[in-house]
């Protein structure tokens, strides 16, 4: 596609790359099929082709993005659909971060909203804090449907109340720094980021998953100055807290793989493992570009690693149906689509995919708190082609679809809990009577 | 009645053009097989009235077997096409009807006369209309000039598809004086199952079935007789296929009815493609309609509670030939069961009395029928092109 | 840049009068008007060309297009009618003085009947997106654009779209029973039905294939039909283009009719393999992808012959699917082929002309030549057995002459196809692209007749205006 960049504006790298990523982009328009928000809002503007008309405008013009534009690229959920369905491999995930970025340093949201959104940078990566607020949210839960009016505000407020659990699991020391040995012979050494906001909503992903490893001879570090990933602020477009948040990781990570060594490092959460693959890109003009590309060179999604070790099941085949989510950073992100089936067939497990198994269940980061109407809707459309599975179980690989998923008939687990219980580990709490 | 039956377009296209300029109205044909078809054109203008035949404009101009394409003047002969196509192992898709039993023609129909009629088949169900396969046409405007729309190729799409407009529009908006029509190989082999069934309902029911199944069934018939009703379903394919698929087809359908093979099944198409088993007498009115199959039978019981209907359906029940008195009232009766099944009618035969005296197809919505006038003035500002055949 | 109708000042001067009558003929967030928001309306598949519109409407029933079209109508002002946006001859080119019809909205299926065989979905479900609905039950809508995935049934209408597997299934046109037309002046008419073929004229053929000049399109009664058993797809690579055509002559000859026979030239391969890692032939000058259909043995025995067809002209290499999934990746790769081309290049114009297939060797080497006279790439991928050609030509937009050159490339290959007897365009219809070119292939009688067919439908020339017929000799619109 045609661009009008001034030779001046492609001196800036960020400006030359989202060049580069417009020239790929034929206009061909297969991308607005599998957009989620093309699907619901029928409007061109609300399809990965007319965002990127509107992010080259935009960056072209130079001047400070205005609402106009910012409607549109905040209802993006970044599910990177469109990436998977683009022939002429449009990277819209770095166009997209880019713009975000230009957003946040170039316009100022109503003040309602910047709260919001700084308290959410704040929060979410924090399990302190996170923990906290997930109390007071348990304690303000019976207001929700006092909250009154349409508005943005309203919604969201209602949304994020209905989004907290009823009970907060206590938390789990086998998450804190240490280091987990292999048991039996050592057949591998792996780092292992046990996040930020699962970790506080659901510590049983991180004790599955060091459960399994450990029992398949895998030693397991947690190392310590690691933190979130970084994706959350990333997606909200706060650049410099973002990448903070992902040197603190490099630096960690770094430390380790300079010492004893590590032949991975194991992300459970699979929207932080798209972040966490992309640091390479994300620190290129950076002085620790090596560091960074070394460890986005050694993350893996859990499932790959399980294949890696060759995971093998010791329990008999459970009568169980699983519903496999596909969650969209795992297939569209790091483009893994059939690893994770095909190990839950392997451990016995029955697995159906729902229907429009491509398109996202509206959790997407922050996203069902920040756009909760299309969220809500995406989640209803999910549920409803996972029930047709007739499905006893629902398996994901990211949390938040998990917590999006959460709350209707039928129970949602990770993936790992459901490998780790075959292999050895006890059954997934909310699947007893199934099966 | 004078009959002109020029040589060349040329010729075709000045004749038409002194009749545009003399307001003097022509019957358009080809070699009169389907006169008596729909309304009779020329009644008003009694003797004065003249015939234009392309009778004349005959040949094959071009033959491209690995082309899928024969190109033909619209005078010539449908068995002389067919014995061109059948020496490359081809076949017209749409297997046009051989209409003289039924309308007590000597001669055979031409080319233009089955496309500009669009009359089609059985094979129509699967492989669609006589009109599906007009690749091109060169054809003469009610003010005598000549043009073409489409071409010689397989695929395309440009300009307005003026093929479409003029098949089926019974020489009212030009004469087509040359067709390119899209041909594909003949099945090697063909066979049919023949089903005994107990009522329109589970005939229809049958055919339903073949075609919804994977087996590519390429006629779907059900032939009413004293005796009994039978759904016929044919197969036309390589051998081996035809008998693996007549097998599967079998056994899917077994709960439809009583089965067998049938021993000639071109010989049985034939008769169905030509409406045969209809046994329409001479002096009865024969109609057409057009409706989704699982319509047929409520059709076919408010015709019977009406008039004693001759039926026969083919199009897996969709087509609905009907024989019976030439009556103002029997015609009403079509009318209301097409009409009541969200379908479409047409008086294909009848006495002039009857088809002058009623409407022979549905009328139109009334914007619809607006635009039409106004196509027909583009292409034939003085009406002198078979004035009356559609509508009064 | 290609001539467009002068804008008629005085609804340019309206600008915001016709926008506050639109929003209250509509429902709230049906229409958009802000410059800024109307830009990614400029274009559709056809990039080089672009025109920002006065105003986007997106209507969600046929009511609301009646009502859009009747104000319009009134009102003197253009309208352009848009589905997806993927028509690869600017079918969707906007006008600055008019208002853009968005169908997207229409994207419910509201009936599906399968004893009957049909479906009736809103002008704004995807192609494909019929055949999801009905292929749990065996069915399938049968013809497939490349671009099925996004482009959207109105269109295909529209534009008579064709696909691979037309071959054996026909195009859009052999596959409708009705639809719901929406005049100029905003009359709802209901065209054909759940019915085969119209008793009076076919109105339905002539509207489909129209590229809205004579009405919208809002609802479909499409065919659906059973699928076969199974289908499976063959790649047969060949030393040279010629060789392959003969291949393709020589398959057709012997009475074989494939499902779909596809044609890639080598840059085209290369591309394509990119994108979808399908196992193609990355050593070969051209390739076939030829699909059979029916039962397991019925596959064999086709692919049999076919091999035994393609054996006899010294085949570099030929590789039958072994599963679903190496099926379904070879067509991965073919319809994602025009985009895959935005790998190699920045750039393309897509072509569609449609030649004699006995006339494609020749045809093919004449474009090789043209490509380094205009010193620019090609790379060809068509539909085979029905002589439907895509080349494509690589340019780069930011270079005004290399655009030029490319237009000057495919203008000179469409009549090329003309020439030796063929089209403009199989499937992807004139357009805006290939409206000067049509005295190429029609006299001007024959357009003047044409016009007057649309003036019929369209007496002020509202309707998709500035598209396929040439704008000079038309009184109707000041160029």
């Amino acid at each position: 596609m045609q661009t009008n960049f001034t030779a001046e504006q492609l001196r800036d790298p960020d400006t030359a790359e989202s060049n580069r990523i417009l020239r790929t982009c034929v206009h061909c328009g297969m991308c607005t099929a599998t957009c989620p928000t093309f699907l619901l809002l029928g409007d061109e503007l609300d399809s990965p082709r007319g965002r990127i008309y509107l992010i080259k405008d935009m960056l072209e013009s130079g001047r400070p993005a205005s609402e106009l534009e910012v409607r549109h690229v905040d209802r993006c959920l970044s599910c990177l659909s469109c990436m998977t369905t683009c022939p002429s491999g449009v990277n819209y995930m770095h166009l997209v971060d880019h713009a975000r970025t230009y957003i946040e340093e170039t316009y100022k949201r109503p003040w309602p909203e910047r709260m919001l959104r700084g308290v959410l940078a704040r929060v979410l990566p924090s399990p302190k804090l996170f923990r906290l607020s997930l109390k007071a949210a348990a304690l303000a839960r019976p207001l929700e449907p006092a909250i009154p009016g349409q508005s943005m505000l309203a919604q969201r407020l209602r949304g994020m109340l209905a989004l907290a659990p009823k009970a907060l699991p206590a938390p789990d020391p086998m998450q804190e720094a240490q280091v987990h040995p292999a048991e039996g012979e050592r057949r591998g050494r792996v780092g292992l980021l046990t996040g930020c906001a699962q970790k506080v909503l659901n510590p049983e992903i991180n004790a599955a998953t060091i459960r399994l490893l450990t029992r398949m001879g895998i030693e397991v570090v947690i190392t310590p100055g690691q933190g979130c990933c970084g994706a959350l602020t990333h997606h909200m477009g706060q650049h410099e807290r973002a990448m903070a948040a992902a040197r603190a990781n490099i630096r960690a990570w770094s430390a380790e793989i300079e010492g004893q060594g590590l032949d991975a490092i194991v992300v459970n959460a699979s929207g932080c493992g798209t972040t966490l693959k992309d640091y390479g890109f994300m620190f290129r003009e950076e002085p620790d570009a090596e560091d960074a590309a070394r460890v986005a060179g050694l993350a893996m999604d859990i499932t790959e690693v399980l294949e890696k070790f060759a995971y093998a099941p010791t329990r008999d085949e459970p009568a169980m149906t699983v519903a496999y989510h596909s969650a969209c950073s795992l297939q569209h992100g790091q483009k893994i689509t059939a690893l994770p089936k095909q190990l839950l067939a392997r451990a016995g497990f029955k697995v159906k995919e729902p229907a429009e198994g491509h398109i996202c269940c509206g959790s997407a980061g922050t996203y069902n708190i920040l756009q909760p109407a299309i969220a809500g809707q995406l989640r209803t459309r999910k549920l409803e082609n996972i029930r047709r599975t007739k499905a006893d179980v629902i398996a994901a690989g990211n949390i938040g679809c998990m917590t999006q998923l959460a709350g209707d008939a039928m129970p949602v687990v990770h993936t790992v809990q459901l490998l780790d219980w075959m292999a050895g580990g006890p059954r997934p709490e909310g699947l007893d009577g199934i099966g | 009645m004078s009959v002109i039956s020029p040589e060349t377009e040329q010729s075709l296209a000045s004749a038409v053009a002194r009749a545009h300029a003399a307001r003097e109205p022509l019957a358009i044909e080809g070699r009169g097989t389907k006169r008596a078809m729909l309304r009779p054109t020329l009644q008003p203008w009694g003797p004065a009235a003249r015939t234009l035949s392309t009778r004349n404009l005959t040949g094959i101009t071009l033959y491209r077997p690995t082309e899928l394409m024969i190109r033909a003047r619209a005078g010539t002969p449908i068995p002389e096409i067919e014995a061109a196509l059948a020496e490359h192992g081809q076949q017209i898709v749409a297997e046009p009807p051989d209409l003289r039993v039924l309308f007590g023609a000597e001669e055979p129909s031409t080319l233009g006369g089955v496309v500009s009629t669009n009359l089609s088949g059985p094979r129509r169900i699967m492989w669609g209309a006589m009109r599906d396969h007009v690749l091109g046409i060169s054809a003469v405007t009610g003010e005598g000039e000549i043009f073409r729309s489409g071409g010689r190729v397989l695929k395309n799409v440009t300009g307005l598809d003026l093929c479409k407009l003029l098949s089926g529009a019974h020489g009212t908006l030009g004469i087509i004086t040359e067709i390119a029509l899209k041909v594909l190989p003949a099945g090697e082999a063909t066979g049919t199952l023949a089903l005994r069934v107990p009522d329109v309902t589970a005939g229809v029911a049958a055919l339903s079935a073949g075609l919804g199944s994977p087996y590519g069934v390429s006629g779907a018939a059900l032939v009413l007789e004293e005796g009994g009703i039978t759904a016929f379903l044919r197969l036309e394919d390589f051998s081996e296929s035809v008998t693996y698929r007549l097998g599967r087809l079998r056994e899917d359908l077994a709960a439809h009815g009583e089965q067998s093979l049938v021993e000639d099944p071109r010989a049985l198409w034939r008769s169905i493609r030509d409406a045969v088993p209809l046994r329409a007498a001479p002096e009865e009115a024969v109609w057409r309609l057009s409706v989704a199959p699982s319509h047929a039978a409520g059709v076919v019981a408010s015709l019977r509670a009406a008039f004693p209907a001759k039926l026969l359906l083919d199009w897996g029940g969709g087509l609905i030939w009907v024989a019976g008195p030439a009556t103002v009232q029997a015609h009403g009766a079509v009318m209301q069961a097409a009409t009541a099944a969200a379908g479409t009618f047409t008086l294909f035969r009848a006495p002039p009395e009857l088809a002058a005296a009623v409407p022979v197809l549905p009328e139109e919505a009334l914007p619809l029928a607006a635009i039409g006038r106004r196509v027909k003035a583009v292409l034939d500002p003085a009406g002198v092109l078979n004035p009356g055949r559609l509508r009064a | 840049m290609i001539a467009l109708p002068a804008p008629k000042p005085e609804i340019l001067a309206r600008r915001d009068a016709i926008l506050a009558d639109l929003a209250r003929l509509l429902p709230a967030d049906s229409v958009i008007g802000e410059t800024l928001r109307l830009r990614p309306y400029e274009t559709d598949g056809l990039a080089a060309y672009r025109q920002i519109p006065l105003a986007v409407v997106l209507p969600r029933t046929t009511a609301e297009v009646a009502a859009v079209l009747r104000y319009c109508h009134a009102n003197g002002i253009r309208v352009v009618p848009r589905g997806a946006g993927t028509s690869l001859s600017g079918g969707a080119l906007p006008l600055a003085d008019a208002v853009v019809i968005g169908l997207m909205r229409m994207n419910t299926i509201r009936e599906i009947n399968y004893e009957d065989r049909y479906a009736i979905v809103g002008a704004g479900v995807t192609n494909i997106g019929i055949t999801k609905a009905v292929e749990g039950d065996g069915f399938f809508y049968a013809p497939d654009p490349s671009s099925q995935l996004a482009c959207m049934i109105g269109g295909n209408v529209m534009m008579n779209s064709g696909g691979a597997h037309c071959l054996k299934y026909g195009v859009t046109a052999n596959n409708l029973l009705g639809v719901t037309f929406v005049t100029i002046e905003g009359e709802v008419i209901e065209i054909g039905g759940t019915h085969l073929d119209a008793a009076g004229y076919d109105w339905l053929g002539l509207i489909t294939g129209s590229e809205g000049q004579l009405g919208l399109v809002t609802e479909v009664t499409v065919r659906i039909l059973r699928g076969p058993e199974g289908a499976r797809a063959m790649l047969a690579a060949f030393s040279s283009v010629e060789i392959a055509g003969a291949a393709v002559d020589a398959i057709i000859g012997s009475g074989i009719i494939p499902v779909a026979l596809e044609f890639m030239d080598r840059p085209c391969i290369h591309a394509c393999e990119a994108f979808a890692h399908a196992g193609y032939p990355l050593d070969a000058e051209a390739m076939l992808i030829i699909e059979v259909e029916g039962s397991v043995a019925e596959q064999d025995m086709l692919l049999d012959r076919i091999r035994g067809i393609c054996a006899k002209f010294d085949p570099i290499s030929m590789k039958v699917a072994e599963s679903a999934e190496q099926s379904a990746a070879i067509w991965k790769g073919r319809k994602g082929a025009f985009g895959a081309v935005g790998r190699i290049s920045p750039d393309y114009l897509c072509m569609d002309g449609t030649i004699p297939t006995g006339e494609l060797p020749h045809v093919l080497k004449r474009i090789s030549e043209m490509s380094a006279q205009y010193g620019l790439g090609v790379a060809n991928v068509f539909h085979a057995g029905d002589g439907n050609l895509h080349p494509l030509i690589m340019f780069d937009a930011n270079d005004p002459d290399s655009f030029r050159r490319a237009e000057a490339f495919g203008a000179d290959i469409l009549k090329l196809c003309v020439e030796v007897g063929g089209c403009l365009t199989g499937e992807h219809g004139v357009g805006v692209e290939k409206r000067d070119l049509m005295t190429t292939q029609f006299t001007r009688a024959e357009l003047t007749l044409q016009r007057a067919i649309k003036s019929a439908f369209d007496p002020e020339w509202l309707l998709n205006t500035a598209k396929v017929f040439p704008l000079d000799d038309n009184p109707k619109i000041a160029a």
